[in-house]
Order: C-alpha cells, then structure tokens, then sequence
C-alpha cells in the first residue's frame, strides 16, 4: 500500500477533516460575539413576527372564504386522535373485563413476560460488540 | 532507487483499482441508497404502559431469565426521540439493558400539540416523571425505582430528585448533564438577553418549532452537515457505514418541538439567569437544590462533547449531597458517549457494573 502521505486519497480525507475543523472553530468564535446574537435575533424576530402577521391574515381570508384554517384542521385530527385513544382505552379495558370474567389461569406466555426479580450482579465481563461508529450531534 | 519506484508504482496501481472499484460501487449503492428506507429503528418489543399528550412511558419485554429487583426507568431528552437509546438489535442500549437483567422502561416524548404550549417546567418534574414513577410501582410491584437521565432528560431528573428527595428514586444515572448554563457558550449567545425576546417568539409561535432546535444544534458545528454528506458519498459503497449514518442522520434530524412555557422556563431560568448552578432553582413553588439529592448517583460525561461541554457538565458531582457520587469521563461526543461502537465498549459496561450492584 502506498504510504499515506502520498496516498492523494488519504490527503483529501485529511484535507476535508482539517477544513471542518477550521471551519467550525472559526465559525465558532465569530457566533460567541454579541454582534452575531443582535444579527441573528434582529433577523429571527423579525422572521417570527411577519410569519405571525401572515398567519393572522391567511386566517381571516379563510374566514371570509368559509373555509377552515390549518390550525383548525389540526385540531379536528387532534380530536379524532383522542377519540381513538378514548376507544383503544374502552377497548383494552373490555379485554380487561373479559380475562377476568374467564378467570383464566395465566398463559405460559404472559407469565414468562414477568420474569422473577432475583437477579444479583455477575462477574461476567459485558460483550463487546461489533458496530460503526456516529456521531453527527 | 528504480525498486522502490516500481514498488510505488505498483502500490499507486492498486489504488487506483479499488477507487475505480468503489467508484463502480458507489454509483450502484447510491441508487440503492436514495430507493430504500433505512433500517428500523426502536424495534425492542415494548408495550405502551401509558401515553399522555406528549409523553408516552414504554415497558420493554424483558429478556432474561430472572431480573434485577430496581427496576430502570429512562427519561429521555424533551428535544429528541428514545429510539437513539434502541437503534437496531445488537446496536441498542435497551436490548443490552434487557440481556443484562434489567426491567426497562422508557419516558419518552412525541411533539407536543399546539393547546399544549402551556405546558411549563412543573408539569414535566412535578406531573409527567411522578406520573411515570407511580405507573413503574404499580406495573413492576417495587417501591424503589433507578433513573437514567440523558442530557436534558438528566436536568428533568435532576429536578424531580432534588424536589422528592426521600423517595421513591433508589439510584440516578446521569448522561451528558448540564449544570452551569452560561458554559453552554454559543446556546447562552443565541439566547443573550439583551437580544432574544423570548416573550415575543413564544408568544407568536406557541410551541418552539423543531426546524429552530435543529438549526441551534446544527450551528454548534456548521461545517459538519456539508462535510458528513461528502464522506457518506466517499463511504457509500461501504454497508455498515451508510447504516451507521442513516441511523444517526435521522436521529438527529428528527427533532421535537419544544413546549413554548417550558422553553420560556429554560431560556429565563437556566440559560439567563443559571439558576440550577446558582441552587436557586425552584419549579412550582417548590426548591429544587441539588444538595437535596442524596441517592447514589454516576455522572457519565464526553471528553469531546460540543453540545454539552465538560465545564458546564461537571459541578453536578460536587452539588449533589449524596456520598456515593461518581462522574465518569469517556472518550467520543455527546451522542457517541451513549450510542455507537464507544458506547459499547465503554459507556455501557461500566453502567452496568455500577448500576448491577445497587439494583438488588
């Protein structure tokens, strides 16, 4: 294999890495400054405050069409899901109701789920398992 | 001289044939990539033991014979999902928990609705954690219960610790944690006060929209995206790379909204005026000083960790009053310290020797 320094791959993976470090601390400072806060506030309030604006009017021009608002609609998805939630509720205490009126014995399955809590710490060393690594956060 | 030049030479040959190869490659799995999904995520069977508005608490099917007593519950962080703690089998620290013998469950979070922007910081430490703790008693029949906190799901548990501190929390473990905000240097800039109307952006959006959280993480590192786009097109051709990365890229794209009165809360009462590091802290009404935490409790934090940096992770140690208090310091980021290949090796052995022993 070639050596890496020569290797013009290896160069370029060095390359890219270097200049995303550089990049971000440089970026870095110039986002600890006071200015870049005042810039990037100015900006996004002033993002916030036309987009609230623009939501104020589209509401009324759906009003005047007789037509429902996003918001509206959001919230009628809203109440359907919990309807369903009411009734997945109503559904699971039915099942609840009809176990325990067969009095069953409980299945092999279920109990298996509850295991006993009796466990004590062991000595034996954790597997170390193969994985790529990731870190983007 | 010539001998080493055809040795060179040779060498160059040889990779010249695997670039081509992976060029080949690299076009194949590129169509592949953009005409499949990615693997599943969260895919330890677990049942929902409860869900309200924009908290879910899972139970995770055990996956051992016997369990230890304490059972664990995980309180996520209020920005992203669970699932980074269960990306795929072999590759997830709940189905290492669950091998090990523990009774897992999991505080996870779904965006909350718009009616919900009122939710504020007590109804996440005095309603929605108590709630879950309670519903953990009731479905495992023990009193005592450990908590693992990661990031701010740490600070949630930190909180609930310091405001019910006899009980019934029996052990907390806490991930990349921060105390002293203004240490969040470039979060405390985005916020400064003299700049950010808070007031104003929560009163006109309501909840705090997931595009925003985003770009504030995205800022602390903005060379990152551009550049982790050109290497997944290096890698492409390598499987376990481009799985890797999907799983990590969606996880961390797919952010929550925040609740307005709650990010209301975190601006003014951490960001601005630090009050958990200043032990001035108090949610509802009620105090909420670390040095009222006297549980056993493990501090795991990143050596290069950018979102939460060591300098305002590591006074958590000293301002707990508890006697048994460890903080742990391992290599890798804010995400790689609880996921990935360093999480394996590091992170979640030594969890698991120090949780294993106080869970009986």
């Amino acid at each position: 294999m070639a050596d890496s320094s020569n290797d013009p791959f290896a160069l370029w993976r060095k390359m890219l890495g270097e200049m995303e470090k550089g990049f971000n601390t440089f970026a870095n400072q110039a986002m600890t400054s006071p200015q870049f806060s005042k810039a990037m506030n100015q900006a996004g309030g002033a993002t916030v405050g036309a987009q609230k604006q623009l939501g104020n009017l589209m509401e009324r021009y759906l009003l005047a069409m007789n037509m429902p608002s996003r918001a509206q609609m959001v919230d009628m998805a809203e109440r359907l899901q919990s309807i369903e939630g009411h009734l997945n509720d109503i559904k699971t205490l039915l099942q609840q109701m009809s176990a325990n009126a067969a009095a069953r014995p409980q299945p092999a399955a279920t109990a298996a789920l509850k295991p006993p809590r009796t466990k004590r710490p062991s000595q034996q060393p954790s597997g170390e398992a193969k994985q790529p690594s990731g870190e983007q956060k | 001289m010539s001998a080493l030049a055809e040795l060179d030479l040779a060498s160059v040959q040889d990779r010249i044939q695997t670039e081509v190869q992976r060029a080949i490659q690299r076009s194949i799995k590129g169509v592949e990539y953009f005409s499949t999904s990615g693997p599943t995520l969260g895919s330890t069977p677990k049942d929902i033991l409860h869900s309200r508005g924009t908290m879910n608490l899972y139970h995770y099917r055990p996956m051992a014979k016997e369990v230890y007593r304490v059972p664990v519950l995980i309180v996520m962080a209020t920005t992203n999902r669970g699932y980074i703690l269960d990306l795929v089998p072999g590759q997830s620290f709940i189905e290492f928990l669950l091998k090990r013998g523990y009774d897992v469950y999991m505080l996870d979070w779904i965006p909350p609705k718009p009616e919900e922007r009122c939710l504020g910081m007590e109804d996440y430490v005095l309603d929605f954690i108590p709630d879950c703790i309670r519903r953990v008693q009731q479905d495992s029949g023990e009193q005592d219960i450990s908590v693992i906190g990661y990031c701010f799901g740490g600070v949630l548990s930190l909180l609930y610790g310091s405001i019910f501190p006899d009980g019934p929390m029996r052990n907390l473990i806490c991930f990349t944690t921060p105390i002293d905000f203004r240490k969040l240097e470039l979060f405390s800039n985005f916020a400064d006060r003299r700049y950010f109307d808070v007031d104003h952006l929560v009163d006109s959006v309501g909840n705090v929209p997931p595009e925003m959280i985003l770009s504030s993480f995205e800022m602390l590192r903005p060379a990152s995206r551009v550049v982790g786009q050109v290497q997944l097109w290096e890698n492409i051709w390598n499987d376990e790379y481009v799985k890797s990365f999907r799983m990590f890229d969606r996880w961390a794209t797919d952010t929550l909204p925040l609740a307005g009165e709650y990010f209301r809360a975190i601006t003014k009462d951490l960001l601005w005026d630090n009050k958990l590091y200043h032990g001035t802290m108090s949610v509802g009404g009620r105090p909420a000083d670390l040095a009222n935490i006297k549980v056993p409790i493990l501090h795991a934090v990143a050596e290069h960790d950018h979102i939460v940096p060591y300098d305002a992770a590591k006074h958590l140690i000293a301002k707990v009053g508890s006697n048994d208090k460890e903080e742990v310091m391992l290599k890798g980021g804010h995400v790689s310290l609880v996921a990935g290949a360093n999480a394996v090796k590091r992170l979640w052995p030594k969890l698991d020797s120090w949780l294993g022993g106080r869970s009986i």
